[in-house]
């Protein structure tokens, strides 16, 4: 029996799987830091943590594993997001394979093309929609969770949030209606004015919860699941429904990321076999490592070793 | 350095059911997938973008193999290579499961056209596959004038995501 022995029915190679599997995770405030928890409970053994904040007094009502003494003080500054997120994977995983990056994931494209899936928590539609295309032209799947609180008057208010997995090849944000040009000129022009967003820990919780479930879907499937999805929340109904494009959208090719778009459009091999070259010359020229050895030298050496040691 | 071969789980069921088609009279299918490209450090990426068989009048008789590709399949692969700037592999199937393996037919005949490719865009790496029902091999030329190398890994994206080692 192991620790997971209660989520087998996800399949026999399912630990190792997980384990296998390295999560892109950008954005770590409510919903993020939610999706850090839960994959590691769940057994993913590989992250690429990026976010460029620190913990504030205003955070602490939905940051999971934050906590009050990573607060800033006179003497100590407060805790980067992406240090609570490692201490949060350290603590329920045995040997994580974590990269922390603080910083715009603009600055971590290296770390990330190595994720098998990206999961999104931003605050903006231009970085969701810069993300996708990121992730699309990598192939790699991308899941984007995100929750807003809008007025409705007379002091009442309305939850409502959006769970989207953009699978390369099948419809996109901008397919699914949640990216328009008009809402980007719109957050275009309140660039720099807008103030704090609302957010609750609950709702954060219920999005990140459908999007672990994706990403198991995609590594571990336990039933025929579909390859895109577009999940509505209604936090006043407490439903989480799939969106009427979902229906429409399905067998259609997605037009804004045409498949002739993979790939880095300025890749040139022979800087590559450069940088491959120079590599070499780095590795020959430590005294200490001689990694090519013939095989009948390695040989040698091995029954040296033994005959000396017997 | 590890190479990666990322392919779209349509895209790879796409081909694997076009190569499995009757020819009149090859004994099997041909084809070539184009790819971008995307490096980070010393690890490379190819990302297959686009599939185009062989067409029928393009293959040569020669009951000594498989199926011989005559100069206008190759022709028309490297005018795709040269118009769209982009890494060509051949593919084949062996059918089958489990991971496949060349032929000393398929070596002798790759190692004659693939470093032709670096004739025409030198700025992409090329190559050749062969995939069986359920995985893929693969060896990719980083440079026309020495060997390929085999592929390090294959990733097959859709749901489920399918990860398998190359060598």
């Amino acid at each position: 029996m192991t620790r997971f022995d209660r989520q087998s029915f996800l399949g026999a190679d399912s630990e190792t799987t997980l384990h296998a599997a390295t999560l892109g995770l950008v954005g770590l405030g409510g919903g993020g830091s939610h999706v850090v928890q839960q994959t590691g409970h769940l057994g993913v053994g590989g992250y690429v943590v990026v976010d460029p904040d620190h913990i504030t007094d205003t955070n602490t009502n939905r940051l999971i594993g934050g906590r009050l003494a990573d607060l800033e003080t006179e003497t100590t500054p407060a805790m980067a997001k992406v240090a609570i997120a490692e201490r949060l994977i350290q603590g329920l995983q045995e040997k994580p394979r974590i990269i922390t990056i603080r910083d715009s994931w603009h600055n971590a494209t290296n770390e990330l093309k190595r994720c098998d899936i990206i999961v999104g928590a931003v605050d903006s539609f231009i970085e969701r929609e810069q993300l996708e295309r990121f992730a699309r032209r990598h192939l790699i799947p991308y899941i984007d969770i995100g929750m807003d609180v809008h007025e409705l008057g007379n002091k009442k208010f309305l939850i409502a949030g959006q769970v989207i997995l953009s699978m390369p090849g099948k419809p996109c944000l901008r397919c699914y209606g949640l990216i328009t040009d008009e809402r980007l000129t719109q957050e275009a022009e309140r660039y720099g004015a807008a103030g704090s967003h609302p957010q609750v820990v609950w709702s954060n919780g219920v999005l990140a919860s459908t999007a672990v479930g994706l990403v198991t879907q995609i590594l571990t499937p336990w039933f025929d699941a579909p390859e895109f999805v577009y999940l509505d929340y209604d936090g006043n109904r407490g439903t989480l429904l799939p969106n009427d494009r979902m229906k429409f959208l399905r067998g259609t090719v997605c037009p804004h990321h045409p498949a002739e778009e993979t790939g880095d459009p300025l890749f040139d091999v022979r800087e590559f076999n450069k940088l491959l070259s120079n590599l070499e010359l780095v590795t020959t020229e430590a005294p200490t490592t001689p990694v090519s050895k013939k095989w009948w030298a390695r040989m040698f050496t091995r029954i040296i070793n033994q005959w000396w040691r017997s | 350095m590890t190479v990666r071969f990322k392919i779209t789980r349509h895209l790879l069921e796409a081909i694997r059911h076009d190569l499995v088609r009757p020819h009149a009279f090859a004994h099997e299918r041909v084809g070539f997938i184009s790819a971008g490209l995307s490096s980070a450090d010393d690890d490379l990426w190819i990302l297959a973008r686009a599939y185009r068989p062989v067409a029928d009048d393009d293959y040569l008789r020669d009951p000594s193999v498989g199926a011989m590709m005559g100069p206008d399949a190759i022709r028309k692969a490297l005018q795709w290579a040269l118009s769209d700037g982009v890494a060509i592999f051949h593919v084949h199937t062996h059918g089958g499961r489990g991971r496949p393996g060349f032929s000393g037919i398929d070596v002798r005949e790759q190692s004659k056209f693939v470093p032709s490719f670096f004739q025409i865009t030198r700025k992409c790496p090329h190559g050749a596959l062969v995939l069986s029902n359920n995985s893929a091999y693969g060896n990719i030329w980083l440079d026309g004038r020495k060997p390929g190398e085999p592929i390090g890994c294959f990733i097959e994206v859709g749901m489920p995501l399918h990860a398998w080692s190359g060598v």
